[in-house]
């Protein structure tokens, strides 16, 4: 089944400037799909298209079939800067994520405080982000992405602000609860500009072309998780992307 | 009025307003030149950073317009006639202007990769070469960055200080655009007024668009990558007013600005290890600046202990200037609220609702150049007849002059948030109540403290002509009780006693307050704003 389709999207400021050409793809029902590109391709435009955050030039964007025409709550997103409102707790930043539901607060509080116990950060509910690491700001922030029990998990570049080990440490955490059915999303697009990092995760892989932006290549990677990334096979498919991407 | 007198109407106040303009560039060209100097020195020598900082730091928030009764008196008594008036207000329109270029000139040296002064020292570079090749070229950025902004502070100072001076003919600004504003002449005719107001708006704009924006695209030559596109302009407008308040929210706390700030951030990360001088700096005014405001304190109290007691008579004259200084500080404080109430919603919808914030900034920035002051009678002339119209002329006069602050640092505040935020509004549909109370309101906390700061500053500035405005001999506005109205009279009745009284605690307050409830308050929000 497919949970989003896009179609045909386009993207300008003006004729002169096309950011994205054309671009169409699916995400299917338990896919993680991940969108690489050369930086100005307008990845995370694209995203924020299919998250209904911006109004496309061209071509539209279903979920589960429906037009997308402003964000909806079966698809949440999770932002490269965390975007946590600093003056928020961090239970009061998750909360936020319940806005659309309809749930007193005290259920809202329930939730949001399961969803933290989850990401590992049960004890900071009444502390403010600026107390947080990197890597426990990003955890709040897919908190509060997964608290409405979203089913499409849009992710831009969630990893490209914190340094390795702990980038490392939270994709782990992320695909085992992704693939263990621990949580109710469905189906993840990522945007990401890191090659190893969309091999690991990714079931499927669109590639970008520069601007004028179109679908260059897609990849299925259907390699048997947890990956090796030493792997002759995973090295393989890195060396193939990076090809793709080089033309 | 026909056209012919309709014409040399408007010759006269494009005259008046020239003689304006020309006090204006005077003192511009001494606060740059002065700035460059002091800033420069201050920046290389750590002695001097030391004790300039922190005065440099107390003098830019206060009131100085309230010692303009005091200079204007000083310096006529020593140079009798116009040319001592003429000084005084380039005098005074040097005082606002000057502490933000100052500030400028000191932070660009402070940031200068360590590199130059090596490659001086390697080339053997002469002082004056030093000066000229590698300062000069640093600071000139910063300088015109600022000096936009000093130059609308010191219009609201100019006219200001022209009506005042016309309140009072041994002080008589005789050529002006201020002075015009107050004549018989010009206030007893709308059309007239109009065409006043009118030159003036024209004069703003094209100082803006012929004088500084040719400067701007002079001095950013030197630095390319910090060219803006043409469309942020505004929105870079409104970065220097707001700097204003974003220096003063450094010196409240400087470390949680200077982590805060995105700017200052992605600065931070090219810079290195230059931010930790930087960090230096701030951390020296904010060591040596309470230290030298404790001082200033003690020293004034002391000052006023010892005059009462030599003249027991004098404790009648400060029970006269607490009693204004309540009812003035009531005025202003009740004008801040209403600031409040306009330029809240204003800033939310600036920041969070609007797609077309730019727009209305350029607006924005030229309604924020015409002094409130200016307004006076137009206001005079709706409020005749009305019951206590003397109150609300005042306070209406405040409002005008605080609000802009309020906008506009909230707005340079806003941009150190995520750009992001807007989007998690979208995406999980915070509305209503929820987004005011979640989203809106807390954003712009720090923006308000800063913002506040001067806008009172402003209104207190505001307050020696709105509490009493004169028009040819006779008084059109004036409040029952005030220090602003104290001040005026005590001027005209030569009681130097009394202005300086006034004067003392006036500052007395302004620094007790800063200290006690605009430091403490930004403290306790700022911990949370990390």
């Amino acid at each position: 089944m497919k949970m989003v389709q896009a179609k045909n999207i386009s993207y300008s400021f003006s004729p002169e400037s096309v950011i994205i050409g054309d671009v169409s793809f699916d995400a299917d029902k338990d896919e993680f799909v991940s969108l690489i590109g050369p930086s100005g391709c307008g990845k995370s435009t694209l995203l924020r298209i299919i998250a209904g955050l911006v109004k496309p030039t061209g071509g539209k964007t279903l979920y589960m079939g429906k037009k997308v025409d402003g964000p909806s709550s079966g698809m949440s997103f999770v932002f490269q800067d965390f975007a946590l409102l600093p003056w928020l707790t961090n239970l009061d930043n998750v909360k936020i994520g319940c806005s659309m539901m309809k749930l007193s607060e005290s259920e809202k509080e329930k939730k949001a405080e399961i969803m933290l116990d989850k990401m590992g950060l049960s004890g900071f509910e009444r502390s403010y982000p600026n107390v947080l690491s990197g890597g426990m700001k990003q955890r709040v922030g897919i908190a509060r992405a997964l608290v409405s029990d979203p089913k499409v998990l849009l992710m831009d570049e969630p990893f490209s602000s914190l340094d390795e080990l702990t980038a490392e440490t939270l994709r782990s955490d992320i695909i085992y609860h992704l693939k263990n059915k621990n949580l109710p999303v469905n189906s993840v697009i990522m945007v990401t500009h890191n090659v190893e990092e969309a091999v690991e995760l990714s079931d499927k892989l669109i590639i970008l072309s520069k601007k004028p932006s179109h679908v260059a290549a897609t990849k299925h990677i259907d390699l048997k998780r947890p990956r090796n990334k030493r792997s002759k096979e995973f090295l393989d498919i890195m060396d193939s992307v990076y090809a793709t991407l080089a033309k | 009025m026909d056209f012919i007198s309709l014409l040399g109407l408007i010759i006269t106040l494009a005259i008046d307003t020239a003689f304006s303009w020309v006090r204006m560039f005077a003192a511009l060209a001494v606060s740059i030149v002065i700035s460059i100097f002091v800033g420069i020195y201050a920046a290389t020598h750590k002695y001097a950073e030391k004790i300039i900082l922190p005065i440099v730091d107390i003098l830019q928030t206060l009131p100085i317009l309230a010692f303009f009764p005091f200079v204007i008196f000083i310096i006529v008594a020593a140079i009798p006639g116009s040319i001592g008036i003429n000084l005084a207000v380039v005098f005074l329109i040097i005082t606002s202007m000057i502490w933000n270029i100052i500030f400028g000139v000191y932070e660009s040296i402070k940031v200068l990769p360590k590199e130059y002064g090596e490659i001086s020292k390697l080339y053997g570079l002469s002082r004056i070469e030093r000066f000229r090749k590698i300062y000069l070229p640093a600071v000139m950025p910063r300088v015109v960055e600022q000096s936009t902004l000093s130059w609308s502070i010191g219009l609201f100072y100019l006219v200001t200080s022209e009506i005042f001076s016309t309140g009072n003919s041994q002080y008589a600004v005789k050529t002006g655009i201020g002075a015009a504003i107050a004549s018989p002449l010009i206030t007893g005719s709308a059309l007239a007024y109009g065409l006043a107001l009118l030159v003036f708006i024209v004069f703003v704009i094209a100082t803006r668009l012929l004088f500084f924006k040719p400067l701007e695209e002079y001095v950013v030559r030197y630095n390319r990558h910090t060219q803006q596109k043409p469309e942020s302009r505004a929105i870079s407008y409104a970065k220097v007013m707001g700097s204003f308040g974003s220096r003063i929210a450094r010196r409240l706390n400087p470390q949680q600005l200077i982590r805060s700030s995105g700017s200052a951030k992605t600065a931070m990360k090219k810079r290195g290890a230059r931010s930790v001088r930087e960090e230096g700096g701030i951390a020296t005014i904010e060591k040596y600046g309470t230290a030298i405001k404790y001082a200033a304190v003690a020293l004034i109290i002391l000052g006023i202990a010892y005059v009462f007691i030599t003249n027991p008579a004098l404790m009648g004259y400060e029970a006269t200037v607490l009693r204004a200084l309540v009812y003035t500080f009531a005025r202003v404080w009740f004008a801040f609220a209403i600031a409040l109430l306009i330029g809240v919603p204003v800033s939310v919808y600036l920041i969070f609702l609007t797609r077309h914030s730019s727009k209305y900034l350029l607006l924005f920035q030229i309604l924020s150049s015409i002094p409130a002051t200016i307004l006076l009678p137009a206001i005079v002339a709706g409020l005749k007849g009305t019951p206590y119209h003397g109150e609300i002329t005042a306070v209406i006069i405040f409002v005008l002059g605080g609000v802009w602050y309020i906008i506009f640092s909230t707005m340079n505040m806003a941009k150190t948030l995520s750009p992001s935020i807007p989007e998690v509004k979208g995406i999980y549909g915070v509305k209503g109540a929820d987004a005011w109370k979640k989203i809106y309101i807390r954003a712009i906390i720090p923006g308000l403290i800063t913002g506040g700061i001067t806008a009172i500053a402003a209104e207190w500035n505001a307050s020696i002509v709105a509490e009493y405005f004169t028009v040819g001999n006779n008084v059109a506005a004036q409040v029952g009780i005030g220090v602003g109205k104290l001040l005026d009279l005590s001027l005209s009745a030569n009681n130097l006693t009394l202005m300086l009284l006034a004067v003392a605690n006036i500052t007395v307050m302004i620094i007790l307050l800063n200290t006690f409830v605009w430091k403490k308050l930004y403290r306790s929000v700022s911990k949370m704003y990390g």
